[in-house]
């Protein structure tokens, strides 16, 4: 109780002091005539992760018709796959497989369309020079924009779960959910720190940043089994495809969620679950070294600031 | 006298006929220079070879690993082709519709298009024009390696080619003015109408008995796929290529050849006409909302 | 040494510029900026004049850390550009003329509150400073409008509200007026005086109390580019006039004008030149430079001459070639006539000349 007084106290001392500092130099041209206080280090970097991020957050809220084309367009994917299957006369289980394979591409989408592309629109829109020059960490801007764009796929990956299950009575059996929370976070850590990284990849390459996307979107879609187990892929296929986090957290979560889970798996769940922790590494460090390398090469170049039409 | 001085020159009045082929030429012209892929091998090999190769790869896995690698069973070729042939369906919808969006928003040039003596139908029909020849040349590649790996029973010899062609060139018309609905729908959306297209193209894909058959649907959802001009142009496809590998499924297999032709036919017309009459009404309300020169500006 | 607040020695940078895909082997180099040496005093107001190509944007872009120079150094507040960046940048911020830069789809308050965010700003702060700033450019009404709705007057509104915000030592505007109406632009020039005639930051005066209004250390300074005469004349305390990557000359708009004092400068409305050429004029005795530049049915000649008497020339050879006088004025040295002085040519001569180069 004493304490939080103590605190209570200073804090009203330093309010009083800094606004009758105010007060005493300026007048009422306050804004322009005092110098505001600026933080720097660690608390820097999270106010500039929160920053970028609520653009994202707030975006979602603002265009309901991304939410739209974001649910829609993936649930439709969801539905053909499924009648496929239901055509041909799968099991009964393949039609988890989609819609769960639906849902993660939503944030496939997402790490595409608005991570790996993302410091190219920036720059076509005139913003990335002012982030490179503002004093905050550009790793923070990225951490902001992935953590924004996930929490907002979050929901419609949500949504086409619980719209999917509805509409074909999926049953799931979850066997453990310390492990599936494990995977998920691990899987999204590696996934947005891959685009993180592919980010300043994109920016490098030149290449118009909408065909690069447009390019990893199918063949992704085929090698990472969206929808189907990546077992049924050959071997060294399946293994390639694990680069993407994408391939190893969907066959842990097969595994872990449905009945029939283990029979399909890939490898192990433990083995899975250590790959992508390795992944997580990787791509966060790749991540921050590209970033270095983008930032040195632009500037030496000059490549930063003009916009091509 | 310098002769050609052009303020001096009258210009040819022109009649309706050639404005529509002038703004037809012009779109294709324009068209082609934007969709020109094939200059660039990376782009090519990306939109014309990797896209529909990947997407085609789905669904043979997914057959495949039910099947069990067993690709005699017609349903195959049946989902073979239907999603081969099904680019078209997205190619030219898009392709037209796009044309709206990449004018207003990207180009900037809708307006100046509206203000020019062309008419703004036939010019997004133009438009459409490139992306059939691309699209062409994914459905042939697809088409291709199905045959050469996958033992598609297409058999060049026995194939019913007239058949065929006029199926297509029906299908594409029919396609195109689909396109033109979307995009007369898309002048008056604002936000995000780009995802219209696609939207629409992936709905029909579900519904046109593409990858299955109509039957798979739910009762109360066939209809849709009934009175859609693509389910009938598809069988035509279908049945044209491999024969009565096709008619293995009751869903059409009452209809004979020219019942289902005239079926298409009817049904393109009629889409036709709705399209027109959209595009009138939309172009009115754009020009009464002041949407023409408009950019969503993200 | 440490008071100046930018300080350049020999900088200068190279394109190189990438043919395209027909003429790949062909690689150009051009050179932007040679050998440029100024020297910024904290709590200046310091203009880059010159017109479109001449350099000024790549020189900003060197010190705010955008681009690396080819050749020589730059320091700003006391920092290297290419070794400090992360020292530089904390103290400085930038406004383009022009540019549309922002999310569409966030209100102005929020633009604002996030970039205000990157610099260290609290919430609070920023807010209160938001609200300020805006209203002082006279767009608070506007405040909860997305930005994508705003006119391209009201976005450059937003952007120097933007630059002002996060309260940098040393601010670079490069043409913060481009686009914008004359009351605006008025607003925006009055907006830059008023925040540039503030006390120095808290534990950076110098040894001496600062007087209002007076330079000195740990005072704002202010880089300005522009193309507009009136604007450099009118705000900077010095300028430095640059063509083709050099600059020319630096200094106080009255101590460059005053260069041209002992001439006798007019302008002469006149009907078609007939072919006439500024060559012509220039040969006759005692012109020093002129200038002309054509419109709808006539023309403009601005002369510099050594004497008032060489006008008789002027006016003799213009009868000759059946040129009616319309108007004359002589008129007092301006820095476009600066410009003309050491280049030869006007600022829209040079602009067209570099236009049909590309």
């Amino acid at each position: 109780m004493l304490t939080w007084l103590g605190a209570a106290w200073k804090r009203w001392k330093r309010w009083v002091q800094v606004s009758s500092d105010q007060l005493s130099v300026i007048g009422d041209r306050s804004a322009v005539s005092t110098h505001p206080q600026k933080v720097t280090g660690w608390r820097l970097f999270l106010k500039t992760v929160f920053a970028r991020a609520y653009p994202r957050v707030i975006g979602q809220q603002r265009e309901k018709s991304w939410m739209f084309f974001d649910i829609i367009l993936p649930l439709g994917g969801v539905i053909a796959y499924v009648l496929v299957y239901k055509a041909i006369g799968a099991p009964a289980e393949y039609v988890g497989f989609v819609v769960m394979g639906g849902a993660m591409t939503a944030f496939w989408m997402n790490v595409l369309w608005s991570m790996s592309s993302q410091l190219y629109w920036e720059k076509e829109q005139g913003n990335l020079a002012l982030y490179i020059m503002s004093p905050n960490s550009m790793m923070a801007v990225l951490l902001g924009m992935a953590l924004g764009g996930m929490l907002a796929t979050l929901l419609r990956a949500v949504a086409i779960v619980l719209l999917g299950s509805l509409m074909f009575q999926v049953q799931y059996a979850v066997t453990s959910f310390f492990q599936l929370l494990a995977v998920f976070v691990l899987a999204m850590a590696a996934l947005y720190g891959m685009g993180m990284m592919t980010a300043s990849l994109f920016l490098l390459l030149g290449r118009e940043a909408w065909h690069l996307s447009n390019l990893a979107q199918e063949p992704i879609y085929l090698a990472t089994g969206f929808y189907f187990p990546i077992k049924s892929l050959p071997f060294w296929v399946a293994l390639g495809a694990s680069i993407i986090p994408l391939t190893l957290g969907m066959d842990a979560m097969r595994q872990l969620v449905f009945p029939s889970g283990a029979k399909i798996g890939f490898l192990s769940v433990g083995v899975e679950i250590g790959v992508l922790m390795a992944l997580c590494v990787v791509f966060l460090v790749g991540a921050k070294l590209l970033l270095a390398h983008m930032e040195k090469l632009a500037i030496r170049e000059g490549r930063l600031t003009e916009a091509r039409r | 006298m310098a002769e050609s001085s052009f303020a001096t020159r009258n210009l040819q009045p022109t009649t309706r006929n050639s404005e529509s082929w002038r703004s037809f030429r012009i779109a294709t012209w324009l068209g082609w220079q934007i969709e020109s892929n094939w200059a660039d091998p990376f782009l090519f090999a990306v939109y014309s070879i990797i896209k529909p190769l990947s997407g085609a790869a789905i669904l043979v896995v997914m057959y495949g690993i039910i099947a069990q690698g067993n690709f005699s069973n017609p349903l195959f070729p049946y989902i073979y082709l239907g999603n081969a042939f099904y680019i078209y369906a997205g190619a030219m919808m898009t392709g037209v519709s796009w044309a709206v969006i990449d004018d207003r928003e990207h180009y900037k040039t809708l307006k100046y298009m509206y203000i020019a003596p062309i008419r703004i139908p036939v010019y997004l029909l133009g438009r459409g024009v490139a992306r059939f020849i691309t699209g062409s040349f994914s459905v042939i590649i697809t088409v291709l390696a199905g045959v050469l790996f996958l033992h598609l029973p297409l058999d060049v010899m026995t194939a019913n080619w007239p058949l065929f062609f006029l199926a297509l060139f029906i299908g594409v018309v029919m396609l195109a003015m689909m396109g033109l609905l979307i995009g007369s729908i898309s002048l008056l959306l604002v936000h995000h109408v780009g995802f219209l297209g696609d939207a629409v193209a992936s709905a029909l894909y579900i519904f046109s008995g593409a990858i299955f058959p109509l039957d798979v649907l739910p009762a109360w959802l066939r209809p849709i796929g009934f009175i859609m001009p693509i389910t009938y142009w598809l069988e035509l496809v279908r049945r044209s290529l491999i024969g009565n590998v096709a008619q293995a499924f009751p869903t059409l297999a009452g209809f004979s050849n020219m019942e289902l032709l005239g079926i298409l036919l009817g049904l393109s017309l009629l889409f036709g006409v709705i399209s027109i009459l959209t595009f009138r009404f939309c172009d009115r309300r754009a020009r009464e909302k002041g949407l023409i020169d408009r950019t969503t500006n993200y | 040494m440490a008071s100046l607040a930018i300080e350049t020695e020999n900088l200068g940078r190279i394109y190189k510029i990438r043919g395209n895909k027909k003429e790949k082997q062909i690689r150009k180099e051009l050179v932007a900026l040679q050998e440029v040496n100024l020297q910024i005093e904290q709590g200046e107001l310091f203009g880059l004049l010159g017109p479109n190509g001449a350099g000024k944007t790549t020189l900003i872009k060197i010190l705010v850390t955008l681009l690396a120079p080819t050749t020589g150094q730059a320091r700003v507040a006391g920092f290297d550009v290419v070794d400090q960046p992360q020292l530089v940048r904390p103290r400085i911020n930038m406004v383009s003329g022009g540019e549309s830069s922002g999310y569409g789809l966030l209100t102005v308050r929020e633009n604002l509150w996030m970039f205000a965010q990157f610099y260290g700003l609290s919430s609070k702060e920023a807010n209160r400073r938001i609200e300020e700033l805006l209203t002082m450019v006279g767009i608070a009404d506007r405040m909860h409008t997305k930005s994508s709705d705003l006119s391209t007057g009201l976005r450059q509104k937003m952007n120097i509200v933007r630059g002002f915000l996060t309260d940098p030592e040393v601010l670079f505007l490069d043409e913060p007026t481009l686009g914008l109406d004359v009351g605006a632009s008025r607003d925006v020039r009055r907006f830059i005086l008023e925040w540039l005639d503030v006390p120095p930051l808290p534990g950076r005066e110098g040894r001496e109390p600062a007087l209002s209004g007076a330079k000195g250390e740990g005072r704002r300074t202010l880089l300005l580019t522009t193309h507009y005469m009136v604007e450099a004349d009118e705000l900077c305390d010095r300028v430095a006039i640059i063509n083709e990557g050099r600059v020319l000359a630096c200094d106080t708009p009255s101590a460059l004008k005053q260069r041209l004092q002992r001439d006798a400068l007019f302008e002469i409305e006149t009907s078609p030149l007939n072919g006439l050429s500024a060559e012509a004029l220039v040969s006759l005795p005692e012109v020093r430079k002129a200038t002309l530049s054509e419109r709808d049915g006539g023309a403009t000649l601005n002369l510099v001459l050594v004497e008032e008497a060489a006008l008789a020339g002027v006016i003799n050879v213009l009868s000759q070639k059946n040129v009616r006088i319309l108007k004359l004025s002589k008129r007092e040295p301006t820095l476009e006539d600066v410009f003309v002085d050491l280049v030869g040519r006007s600022m829209e001569e040079m602009e067209k000349v570099g236009a049909s180069e590309q």
